[in-house]
């Protein structure tokens, strides 16, 4: 079950196909006596022991107890019957276009209120390749990530990317996938403080779209439709034609039923972000296949918009039908990525299912960006994305011992373990700690 | 009576001093000068005193549950058994006689007790939820230097992240004022029980803390007026200290001779900054970078103080030798980093390479209303991560950085902390082993009083902000 249209699937499929090639050099790879996770399809997942994921080319080739190496170029992974599950999929972050929050030189997240585009942005123009952040969450088993721009001081912030977290130089999966929103207060804000603002903008943002699409001519003399420059306009084309989800950011139970109503009025596709209160609308959002992305830790009434706020969402949407992934809306966002792990595991204390847990963090997301069909299982014919755990994937104290990404392993070595082994031992040296770990 | 107590402290000296002068004036309207002469001592040492007092426990038995007694040890089928709100017995079921008759026992068979958890690191009620402009009461940014200000008087009982940290087994919370200054404030030391006051949450007898701050958000704060820069942070430091150790001078000279001396005035800055030098208010500091830390070491000792603990601390990791040289204690996230610059070289193992020196002190602490819910977790990663670089460090060891450490760095390790004979009886009981992400905690003790239990919705505090909103059955409530 998919929130697109097939057509619109398959077309992305085609589209990210050069970017979800693996290496064709890559070394095969035999994964044995694991426990399998994600096995099956996202709404039937299988859990195999004792079983064989074997991978050539940058892709799961074959999947199964029954199955062992066609040849001996294999290179052999003895799994010791742990735990092997997809690679992480981070469902909404700032990797890559965030370094350190607070320098704003390596802070590509948002515009500054005056700057005048919003819509047109892409956050694929400011993806740092080389950032020290991205290694550093591959090592605790993160292989993809949707990155997202958010709005500064507009309703929009503009479009998000898939990258993956192999190191490559050009790890965009899948450019300008959906379009950042506001809703809310965060919308409200953004609109003469007060959602009556935030929901006539956005109606009328979305109709002059609409018209801009239709007819772009009438706009040649136009630089801007109130806040929105013509560029912006241009970029909205895709949303209102329902080819492309927008990702909004709303909590309430009330304005999550208005959004509803603005999908249907418009033909939107809709991810909700945040939506602290969806479980009580889980019915509506199930019907209407809208995904959650939730933080399934998230339990305070932080404003009047949260009162229903609880550890229990995650399972009452799953419950529901609704496809959820996970995502932590704090200081976990980019930096800390690997706890993704700590939040499906507290979301299955509190009620969710522990295969629906795993796959809130592999196939959800997977699913929500439209890469269900390359992504987010162990199935063959997926793209070789697969961490071999230490222990229950879940639990605070398991760590990945093998990742693979692109059916490559890569190196768990990072800035953070470099310091760690760097200060490993205090005592006066024969050269200060500098000259430590070249 | 004064004699006995003079020369302690300045900060109790200018207080008691106060008292004289009250009793004095009031002395002869009085039959029964020593009451009031006693009264007006509380009145004014302790102005904001205490009125928490346990509420009634029935004499309660553990039984067949793994106890971490947060001293380090692990027992196996232990046996713990609490009576008038103290713990009176801790041990194995082998070596132990409980007691017998009119108690209630529980069987906390394949289920695991720890103290009460403590966090040393809170803004519970000073940033409560709802976080909203009016409620925005936990950084006094109006100067660098707000020692004069008191967490206690910002805190807002009703804050539902204290319901949500019982349910995460917390019993005891420090309360800090924010980071912005470099003097922050006087923090408040909180029993986690649910009240109409703050009074009626205060850690009884608790000594006050102090909340400083080094690095990046004075400077940030104050760019414009000062100070705006590290050295402007150690300059602005040092010129308060200068100005407590006068104040403090001031007062033990009036009162080595009251009678032919006028009392200093008052100041509240200067008091609770004397009161730091006098080691009764014990110093927190709010720092990252390794290089300050060094610095903000040199400068208690410069003034002859004493810094509790450091907190953050995210490279503490290259100074552990150092803190714990000087007994100081390292309140840290497990993984937190990435925020800003001073947050950029964390790592992973900081907690556990700061509890591998010799003396040292790890204590996790949350800086979160969503963290504080679940401490033991991030014990549990932050140990993972020790031990993956060979620390080889047991779960009963770890479980003192959320106990009993903090419990030390807030003077308050004495009365609460550990399992042991004597002490409060705050007690946990989880569903399976805390170092899990599937632990739930069962009931929480404090001071022997049942004040959570997981599965009876009568014993589930619900604020007052969040009663009758929505659904009471869906929401409020503490394990929301």
């Amino acid at each position: 079950m998919s929130k697109f249209p097939l057509s619109l699937i398959a077309g992305a499929i085609t589209a990210g196909l050069a970017a979800l090639t693996g290496p064709a050099a890559a070394e095969p790879i035999a994964i044995t006596n694991a426990e399998i996770h994600m096995a099956g399809p996202a709404d039937n997942p299988q859990v195999i022991r004792n079983g064989t994921v074997i991978v050539n080319g940058g892709r799961i080739v074959a999947v199964g107890a029954n199955v062992s190496p066609p040849s001996n170029d294999f290179r052999v992974i003895d799994a010791g019957g742990m735990p092997v599950t997809p690679g992480l999929f981070a469902a909404a972050s700032a990797l890559g276009i965030v370094e350190i929050g607070a320098v704003s030189s390596t802070n590509d997240r948002s515009a500054d209120g005056d700057f005048p585009l919003s819509a047109a942005l892409n956050a694929a123009d400011a993806l740092n390749t080389n950032s020290a952040v991205i290694p550093i969450n591959a090592a605790g088993g993160v292989t993809r990530a949707y990155v997202t721009p958010d709005p500064g001081g507009k309703l929009f912030g503009g479009c998000g990317m898939v990258i993956d977290l192999s190191g490559s130089d050009d790890p965009v999966v899948e450019p300008c996938i959906a379009q950042m929103v506001a809703m809310g207060n965060a919308g409200a804000r953004r609109s003469g403080d007060t959602r009556t603002g935030a929901i006539a903008m956005l109606r009328y943002y979305l109709s002059e779209a609409q018209r801009y699409a239709e007819q772009p001519e009438d706009y040649r003399y136009m630089t801007n439709v109130s806040d929105l420059t013509i560029p912006d306009l241009e970029a909205l084309g895709p949303y209102v034609r329902g080819e492309k989800p927008m990702l909004v950011e709303v909590e309430s139970a009330a304005d999550i039923r208005k959004l509803l109503s603005l999908k249907q009025e418009f033909g939107l596709e809709l991810v909700l972000i945040s939506a602290r209160e969806a479980w009580m609308v889980a019915d509506e959002l199930a019907l209407a296949d809208v995904p959650v992305i939730l933080n399934p830790m998230a339990n305070l009434p932080s404003d009047f918009e949260t009162i229903g706020a609880t550890l229990e969402s995650a399972a009452r949407l799953h419950e529901a039908g609704v496809t959820i992934a996970f995502y932590d809306n704090d200081i976990g966002y980019t930096h800390n990525l690997r706890a993704l792990t700590q939040l499906a595991g507290n979301a299955v204390a509190n009620g969710l299912p522990h295969e629906a847990g795993i796959a809130a963090i592999t196939a959800g997301p997977a699913e929500i960006w439209g890469l269900d069909g390359a992504l987010g299982t162990i199935q063959s014919g997926k793209m070789a994305d697969l961490v071999i755990w230490d222990g229950d994937p879940l639990e605070v104290t398991s760590r990945p011992s093998t990742v693979i990404i692109n059916g490559e392993e890569i190196s768990r070595d990072t800035r953070q373990s470099a310091l760690a082994r760097r200060y490993l031992d205090l005592t006066r040296g024969e050269m200060p700690p500098a000259y430590r770990g070249q | 009576m004064i004699q006995t107590v003079m020369g302690r402290n300045a900060l109790r000296l200018a207080v008691l001093v106060m008292a004289g002068l009250l009793v004095t004036a009031c002395g002869g309207d009085n039959a029964d000068g020593e009451d009031s002469d006693e009264e007006a001592r509380q009145m004014l040492s302790n102005p904001f005193p205490s009125t928490y007092e346990p509420y009634p426990s029935q004499p309660t038995l553990i039984t067949g549950a793994t106890i971490y007694t947060g001293t380090g040890e692990l027992i196996e089928d232990g046996v713990i058994f609490m009576r008038d709100g103290r713990i009176e017995l801790v041990g194995a079921a082998d070596e132990v006689d409980p007691p017998r008759g009119d108690i209630v026992t529980i069987d906390a068979e394949g289920r695991f007790v720890t103290p009460g958890i403590i966090d040393n690191h809170s803004h519970l009620g000073v940033y409560p939820s709802p976080s909203v402009r009016s409620t925005s009461d936990g950084n006094e940014a109006t100067s660098p230097n707000t020692a004069e200000v008191w967490a206690e008087h910002s805190v807002w009982p009703q804050d539902p992240g204290f319901t949500r940290a019982l349910a995460g087994g917390i019993t005891s919370l420090q309360i800090l004022p924010g980071s912005a200054n470099l003097f922050g404030g006087r923090s408040v030391s909180l029993k986690n029980v649910p009240s109409r006051t703050v009074q009626g949450m205060k850690f009884p007898d608790a000594p006050y803390g102090m909340k400083m701050a080094c690095g990046e958000n004075p400077k940030r704060v104050y760019a414009s007026s000062g100070p705006s820069t590290r050295m402007g942070n150690m300059a602005g430091y040092r010129a308060a200290w200068i100005r407590a150790a006068e104040y403090k001078d001031k007062w033990d000279e009036y009162l080595e001779n009251p009678a032919e001396n006028d009392a200093p005035t008052r100041d509240l800055q200067l008091e609770t900054l004397a009161g730091a030098l006098a080691g009764e208010i014990l110093v927190h500091q709010h720092c990252y970078r390794a290089d300050e830390m060094a610095n903000i070491i040199d400068l208690s000792k410069e003034f002859g103080y004493h810094v509790a603990a450091f907190h953050h601390v995210v490279e503490g990791y290259k100074v552990a030798d150092l803190m714990a040289e000087n007994d100081i204690c390292a309140s840290v996230w497990a993984d937190w980093w990435g925020f800003k610059l001073e947050a950029y070289d964390a790592v992973p193992e900081n907690a556990a390479l700061i509890h591998a020196q010799d003396g040292g002190c790890t204590i996790i602490h949350s800086d979160s209303d969503i963290g504080i819910q679940r401490l033991n977790q991030e014990a549990a990663k932050a140990m993972a991560d020790g031990n993956n670089l060979g620390l080889d460090i047991a779960p009963e060891e770890a479980m003192a950085w959320i106990t009993a450490n903090p419990a030390k760095s807030m003077g308050i390790l004495d009365q609460t902390g550990t399992l042991e004979a004597g002490k409060m009886a705050d007690v946990v009981v989880w569903s399976a082993d805390p170092f899990s992400v599937y632990a739930q905690a069962d009931h929480v003790w404090i001071d022997g009083a049942l004040m959570y239990d997981r599965s009876d919705d009568a014993i589930s505090p619900r604020t007052d902000f969040e009663i009758g909103q929505l659904d009471n059955e869906t929401t409020g409530g503490a394990g929301q």
